[in-house]
């Protein structure tokens, strides 16, 4: 066999190299996935790095500032709360609570509202127009309004906020799942492949399903930043992760009684929620112009 | 579903809104004048339970009530400690201490407001009826608003007072059945202010005696408006008042449960005064120039009592093995950040009764495991602690106290479990009497020391409900009221110490801190005096 | 058109139905007595369930209770809170304004600092400035809203003592309520120095508007340089260059007023997320408003009350989106599908 090729060959990247080529274009995005990348390596392996358990107390040390002020020390990097507890290792518990739990829920909403979203999409008449009518309605309110009201009415709590958010999220995927379904199956591709005839559920696992996922993916970023700032807001309130628990949304209403005195106790979670909804929010970006730029060539 | 024409209601004032917003940031630059001069406004940390302090013991209610709409027969002056003419101008002791004689001021005038006009002056009678009311079961009022009234119950000051006689129209004269060296300090108290007669019949002519609690008239500096429940209350000077009438127009109360955020507020001048700064703000509040606080010793005593109705801690070597599980130092240390003194007894050191030589338990958990397995305590014991949801002066957190405790404990096997609910429903659970120990506490409201052994260790004490840890020893209830019948303070100290013996030798309650009392100001607020027993006072504060 | 209005206000009203009959189920699925919690009467004698059980129906049939549930919403009787005994309708009137309030003044932000922002980034497209302003866009849309208020109240009032941080009067101004709009009823009471009150006010609300307004002004940002790129590339303009009108002419003439009609109703749209963002910066600055309500009844297990304020807050939010949809449709009948944007 020829190790190298004789002939000139047009070698035309795959789609999936393509978006990758344009995506690595923009710099910003590029930042955003490695500030993604820092923040999975954070969730994975956060017990390995982090030098106190969470809830550890440390009476010696109360409201200890971070280690680059003049009374800080370099035992707790950035400072300690009132009960002593280390806040860069709360941060990191909090962060993977925070984006474990967001990951999950956008995750099992993006399956929930596909499924529905594309049987709703394959399927035609009256129904599909009052749930379109109301989905529509729906999409109108920010899902954190509907979480909180789904909150209030199951009860503050961990598992509920969580409930309220997938319940939140999944009409969204709905839509999308729905809209690009009915916009593909009116290009010649899909024409054809109904007309050699395929049934409803090959043509869409076979040759819808592969042009949409990609803005999926899209969606599901954007759902992702809603999702973790949704999870952090309720946690804020109280309505979600209860106090001692390590949530940075619940973090940062602990944080609240000391902000005054000690404002490093919110500064840290606030700016890694921050942090990871920007990150999430460069990639996000970067990837819808990336496929909007692929599919402009 | 709101009505068609709310609609209209609705968009024309926010179109007039809008516009006037603009015109205001047009013209920019805020510059306050006269209204905040005028008035004053005092961050408390909760809403009062009812605006009469013979109700209740807590020192919210008081601060909303004793002092600002209520005067007393005596008061007790800030600086000396005192006891100093209030309504009473002068009064006389019979020799044998049996026989009180009061001569009441003139020209002293009831509030006059929206919901009631008086007709006449203060006199003799609304001392009677003042008094009558929380002793006399058979009186109309006895049993308005509750009818319990814990102070003079604890103190069983009902049984104390033979009778009140009316001498004539500003004159009293009050016997006792057994001579009291504390009865005129009781008569300063918070908790002694005096009602209207007049006001009381008039609403039980108009059938809603319950209004006299809520809508109070006193003779005080200042005069009740409006109470919004978790917002405001909202007060109005008495510009007919008998001492010097006070210098702001205006005394607010803005309730702001949460210790930081009544601090914000005074650092950005929404409040003027601040109820109990948090001890890890003090050092803020000392850097801030605009910022004054004032410290004095207190006169409380923060403490763990043991439910010793319940076994196992109705065995005294339990709650002494329990008493020597725990470094009381650290506690005061991380709790109080150093701004308490620990405590060996129930009587803090600014009170002559003190007894400086006392010896507390000391901390040695090694002894302390093996006294509770000698008593059957294995590992693995579970012990409810009950903290309170609030910041007092005597414990500014004691679900923190309960956390650390929680850390001592373990080291010798007993596992704790930390209660505490909402304020108002933590009172509520307690008095029904199910926990196992309680991290609570006692401020005086008098100078007199009966008033830490009578209230928190007394047999009568645990049905008035101050005596947390359901603890009763004839002998001590014997040696404090013996010592009540002597006038001199050192045969009184004597005996205090011989009830400290028992204390110390039964541990009831575990003394653990004995704090200070601050007050943060701003700098524009003159005049404010900590009050060294109990309320707040605003009579004679006036803003710069 | 008018078939479609119709199409709309039906499903308007079926929408309210729903929400209704949510509300409905609520009373029965939360924890307790369905009459206690339909009344917000806690204790009930059996005399009074009795009359409770006559005047909610809930004696009779489902559908007869439900219609007479109906009914009593519309009649304004909504129940009482258990936690304060006031009739919720009462409170709500109280509280609603003052989230409304916040909110509009918020929007009326975003609007100022959004529209010219987004317009300067959409001309210059593709230059520095553009860039600068989206990437202040992306920050600003990333922050979350909670963190900023804080934030901004660590700056501004603790380490500047500017503004004050909690409610939105000073308490030494009484003013009576009448409308629930503090601005409206400062004016419209008669107390003695009205400008020293709207002044005050005024500094109350700063902190509030601007924390929420952030994240608003950078999504209308967003959309109207979005909308300026689409319109300065089409036909039109080009058609109006060639015609030798200068760039000022072309953009105020054509590009101002079509750049911006389109996303008119998506930034009105833009006031339920506002909205909110209101209900939780309420509880950080003390507001008095819906959110903080709702908030403080659900910590407190107020029942009736988490059911009203629930139906108030999304019947308010699905009138308003079908009364932007409407109008839009009215004002612009052509463009069917208009584009949405993420919450």
């Amino acid at each position: 066999m020829l190790k190298t090729s004789l002939y000139q060959e047009e070698a035309p990247p795959s789609p999936l190299q393509q978006t990758w080529l344009e995506f690595s274009k923009s710099h910003a995005a590029f930042f955003g996935l490695l500030c993604m990348c820092f923040f999975v390596l954070v969730i994975s392996f956060g017990p390995l790095i982090t030098p106190y358990s969470p809830l550890e107390q440390n009476t010696d040390a109360l409201l200890v500032p971070p280690a680059w002020t003049a009374s800080g020390g370099i035992d707790y990097m950035l400072g300690t709360d009132a009960l002593g507890r280390d806040i860069m290792s709360r941060v990191v518990y909090g962060t993977r609570v925070t984006l474990g739990i967001s990951l999950f829920l956008v995750i099992v909403s993006m399956i929930i509202g596909i499924l529905i979203g594309a049987f709703a999409g394959m399927m035609r008449g009256l129904q599909s127009s009052i749930l379109n009518h109301l989905l529509d309605s729906l999409m109108a309110i920010p899902t954190l309004l509907i979480a909180i009201i789904i909150v209030a009415i199951l009860g503050p709590g961990l598992i509920n906020s969580m409930w309220a958010i997938t319940l939140a999220l999944v009409p969204q995927f709905i839509h999308y799942t729905r809209d690009a379904v009915r916009s593909e199956l009116r290009k010649p591709y899909a024409v054809a492949a109904k007309l050699d005839g395929a049934s409803k559920a090959h043509m869409f696992r076979s040759t819808i399903f592969p042009n949409i996922i990609e803005m999926l993916v899209v969606r599901g970023t954007q759902a992702l930043s809603t999702a973790i700032l949704d999870i952090s807001a309720l946690g804020f309130l109280n309505l979600g992760v209860q106090a001692p628990g390590t949530e940075l949304g619940a973090m940062l209403s602990e944080g609240l009684d000391i902000s005054y005195i000690a404002p490093w106790s919110i500064a840290a979670p606030g700016g890694a929620i921050f942090l990871m909804i920007l990150s999430i929010n460069l990639v996000g970006d970067g990837l819808r112009s990336a496929l909007h730029n692929r599919f402009l060539h | 579903m709101p009505k068609v024409e709310s609609l209209n209601i609705t968009i024309r004032p926010l179109l007039t809104a809008l516009i006037s917003s603009f015109l205001l940031f047009a013209c920019g630059e805020t510059n306050p004048i006269n209204t905040e001069k005028t008035g004053l406004i005092y961050c408390s940390e909760g809403n009062p339970s009812t605006f009469n302090p013979q109700l209740a013991t807590s020192g919210t209610t008081a601060d909303a009530s004793s002092y600002q709409i209520y005067d007393r027969l005596l008061e007790f002056d800030p600086e000396t400690n005192k006891i100093v003419p209030g309504l009473a101008s002068h009064w006389q002791v019979s020799k044998d201490g049996l026989t009180y004689t009061f001569t009441l001021r003139k020209e002293v005038h009831f509030h006059s407001t929206q919901f009631f006009k008086p007709t006449r002056e203060f006199n003799a009678d609304d001392v009677i009826f003042s008094m009558d009311r929380w002793r006399n079961w058979d009186h109309p009022y006895h049993d308005v608003s509750g009818g319990n009234y814990p102070y003079f119950a604890s103190l069983e000051l009902d049984n104390l007072i033979d009778a009140i006689y009316r001498v004539d129209s500003h004159k009293i004269k009050i016997t006792l059945s057994k001579p009291d060296s504390s009865f005129l300090a009781n008569l300063a108290t918070d908790f002694a202010i005096v009602l209207s007669a007049e006001y009381g019949d008039f609403l039980l002519n108009k059938g809603t005696p319950e209004l006299i609690d809520e809508h109070p008239i006193g003779t005080g500096p200042f005069q009740f408006i409006h109470h919004q429940k978790d917002r405001y209350i909202r007060y109005k000077k008495n510009a007919n008042y008998w001492r010097d009438i006070p210098l702001v127009d205006q005394l607010i109360f803005d309730i702001t449960p949460l210790s930081s955020l009544r601090l914000a507020k005074l650092m950005t001048g929404e409040c003027d005064v601040l109820s109990l700064p948090a001890h890890s703000e003090l050092e803020i509040i000392r850097e801030r120039e605009n910022l004054i606080l004032d410290e004095k010793p207190g006169l409380n005593v923060g403490f763990w009592a043991f439910n010793t109705s319940r076994a196992p801690f109705d065995n005294i070597e339990v709650r002494k093995a329990l008493a020597m599980a725990i470094d009381k130092s650290a506690l005061v240390e991380a709790v109080y950040f150093g701004s308490a003194v620990k405590a060996n007894g129930i009587v803090p050191p600014s009170s002559w009764a003190h007894q400086s030589d006392l010896q507390g338990t000391s901390y040695n958990p090694i002894l302390a495991k093996e006294l509770l397995k000698k008593n059957g305590i294995e590992d693995g014991f579970t012990l409810d602690i009950w903290a309170m949801p609030v910041e007092r002066t005597y414990n500014p957190n004691a679900v923190m106290m309960a956390g650390l405790m929680q850390g001592f404990l373990k080291d010798v096997g007993v596992n704790v479990n930390i209660v505490s609910f909402e304020w108002n429903s933590f009172r509520r659970r307690l008095a029904e009497g199910n926990y196992d120990s309680i991290l609570i506490g006692w401020s005086a409201d008098n100078g007199d020391p009966d008033n830490f052994y009578r209230p928190l260790l007394s047999c009568p004490s645990i049905d008035s409900g101050t005596n947390r840890a359901k603890w009763c020893s004839p002998q001590f209830d014997e040696l404090i009221n013996e010592a009540l019948t002597y006038s001199d303070e050192r045969t009184r100290v004597a005996l205090y110490q011989s009830a400290n013996a028992i204390i110390a030798d039964q541990i009831p309650l575990v003394p653990i801190a004995h704090a200070y009392r601050y007050q943060a100001y701003r700098s524009n607020v003159n005049d404010l005096v900590i009050n060294p027993f109990g309320g707040i006072r605003f009579g004679g504060v006036y803003k710069q | 058109m008018i078939t479609y209005i119709l199409r709309r206000l039906n499903l308007l009203l079926l929408t309210l139905l729903i929400l209704a009959l949510a509300s409905y189920w609520l009373v029965h699925a939360f924890p307790g007595d369905p009459v206690a919690n339909l009344s917000g009467v806690s204790f009930i004698t059996a005399e009074q369930k009795a009359y409770l059980d006559q005047y909610y129906h809930t004696d009779k049939s489902f559908l007869n209770q439900f219609i007479r549930y109906l009914e009593l919403l519309w009649l304004g009787d909504w129940g009482k809170s258990f936690v304060s005994g006031q009739p919720l309708v009462d409170e709500i009137a109280t509280f609603l304004p003052a989230s409304i309030e916040l909110g509009t003044y918020a929007l009326i932000l975003s609007l100022l600092f959004g529209i010219p922002l987004g317009f300067w980034a959409g001309i210059k497209h593709g230059k520095v400035s553009d860039y600068s302003i989206l990437s202040f866009s992306l920050l600003g849309y990333s922050v979350p809203v909670f963190w900023l208020a804080l934030l901004l109240i660590l700056f501004f009032s603790l380490q500047l003592g500017w503004l004050p941080i909690s409610g939105r009067i000073s308490l030494l101004y009484d003013i009576p309520q009448e409308t629930g709009f503090i601005v409206y009823d400062i004016l419209a009471s008669n107390i003695e120095n009205k400008y020293e009150a709207l002044v005050n006010a005024a500094s109350h609300m700063l902190l509030p508007t601007i924390s929420i307004s952030i994240v608003t002004s950078t999504i209308i940002m967003k959309m109207t340089r979005h909308s300026v790129i689409e319109v300065l590339s089409s036909d039109y303009i080009r058609a109006a260059y060639a015609k030798g009108l200068t760039s000022r002419q072309v953009l105020l003439k054509h590009g101002l007023r079509n750049a911006l009609l389109p996303i008119v109703p998506q930034v009105a749209m833009q006031f339920t997320t506002l909205l909110t963002n209101a209900m939780i910066v309420e509880t950080i600055f003390s507001w008095p408003g819906v959110g903080n309500w709702l908030i403080q009844a659900i910590y407190q297990e107020d029942y009736p009350a988490i059911r009203a304020g629930m139906l108030a807050v999304s019947v308010l939010v699905v009138v308003f989106t079908v009364f932007i949809d409407l109008t839009h449709k009215v004002f612009d009948p052509k463009r069917m599908h208009h584009r949405r944007v993420k919450n």
